[in-house]
């Protein structure tokens, strides 16, 4: 997979990589030398994922060792479901004292895809756009799933809610939010993202208590995969204790991070407790 | 979600060397403490010209900006620690209280 032989990329080379790779929505990982011997320092490899979504390393640091190792950094990183981490590597050469690299890596922009068109969905496709979603909203309903409603969005789709994904790509940087205007249609799209080909990161739905376990118990009786029912997010949204539908389009907005991040959505203040602390370290 | 300032860092890097410009890039890549800005954070320099992105504000970035100069002129990368930890009290707001690891490096076509 990796492509030794070639010269590693300058700068402006690997920008113009990262560039193309952007524009085809694929992901890319850019692994640069920060330390090392002065005739690399500065020079990239990138791995890039094509669309059957094989790696390959793009550009070559002449060392075997170091390809590889620069291509498995690369490779953790594009594949990883979560936002990955960015940092510095050490790497050893075949040859030769150990290398720092440091190795970021860009997905696509991802999809935020709204299903229902109502009041919920109209704050979290604004939210949505602003944090950086192409956001995607739709409905079987003509007067709601208008451009009017809803002008933030990438696309405004009237869908048949049996097949509401027939015109909507779901893939690897899809995030699911089902509020449609009955809880029966939630339900049938479930259904159909719980059979993609690709599982996106996030399916979030709405519901009460009784009628979501009723659409689990359905859908295992159906032989759907007891796991990616499991990571399902229903009801929707963290226990901010919202009520209208901004707020409760904060709170799935939040889970949404949180999910992406990988953090503990409890509050900061009772995690890290200082000022609780520090009034018992006085009071001594 | 939320890197789409880097692509506006390399949407001006790609213009500017386009044009014949040599520019400086500062990338954070890796950081202790509390820091304004996360790893992976960018800023081009373009000496004279104008700066897109930034690497943390008022809070080190003066140093981040001498280093470009003389990175552009000597064509050697550099390293810059960018040290936040003193004065943690001090009124100014650009203390934050860590240090960060800044890369700074020439490019041009």
């Amino acid at each position: 997979m990796t492509d030794a032989g070639h010269a590693p990329l300058t700068p402006f080379e690997a920008t113009a990589e990262v560039l193309e790779a952007q524009e085809a929505r694929h992901p890319i990982a850019l692994i640069v030398v920060v330390s090392g011997p002065s005739e690399l320092v500065g020079k990239r490899v990138v791995v890039r994922q094509g669309k059957g979504g094989a790696n390959r390393l793009v550009g070559s640091f002449g060392d075997a060792d170091l390809d590889d190792g620069a291509f498995a950094l690369g490779t953790e990183r594009i594949e990883q479901r979560r936002a990955p981490k960015k940092g510095v590597h050490e790497l050893k050469p075949t040859s030769g004292p150990t290398i720092k690299v440091y190795v970021e890596a860009h997905h696509p922009q991802p999809d935020l895809v709204i299903v229902g068109a109502g009041h919920i969905a109209q704050p979290l496709c604004a939210m949505g756009a602003v944090m950086g979603f192409r956001v995607i909203v739709v409905d079987d309903r003509p007067d709601f799933a208008t451009r009017e409603r809803f002008p933030e969005a990438d696309r405004v789709v009237r869908v048949d809610f049996r097949d509401p994904f027939a015109d909507i790509p779901i893939h690897s940087s899809s995030y699911i939010v089902l509020v449609t205007r009955g809880h029966k249609y939630d339900f049938e799209c479930l259904r159909h993202l719980l059979k993609t080909e690709v599982e996106p990161p996030y399916v979030g739905m709405i519901g009460s208590r009784r009628r979501i376990r009723a659409a689990f118990s359905q859908l295992q009786g159906e032989g759907l995969p007891k796991d990616r029912l499991s990571r399902i997010r229903a009801p929707v949204g963290l226990d901010i204790g919202a009520e209208t539908p901004i707020e409760i389009a904060v709170a799935v907005a939040a889970e949404i991070i949180l999910q992406w991040r990988g953090g503990t959505g409890a509050p900061l203040a009772e995690q890290e407790r200082i000022l609780e602390r520090f009034f018992k370290g006085n009071e001594l | 979600m939320g890197s789409h300032n880097d692509y506006d860092v390399f949407q001006a890097i790609a213009a500017k060397v386009r044009d014949g410009r040599t520019i400086a890039l500062a990338t954070i890549v890796s950081v202790k403490g509390s820091v304004p800005r996360g790893v992976g954070a960018k800023m081009l320099v373009d000496p004279g010209e104008d700066l897109v992105g930034t690497v943390g504000g008022g809070c080190g970035e003066g140093e981040v900006i001498e280093a470009a100069q003389e990175v552009i002129r000597t064509g050697e990368p550099q390293m810059v620690r960018v040290d936040l930890t003193e004065d943690l009290l001090s009124l100014s707001p650009a203390v934050c209280g860590g240090t960060m690891d800044i890369f700074v490096e020439a490019i041009r076509e």
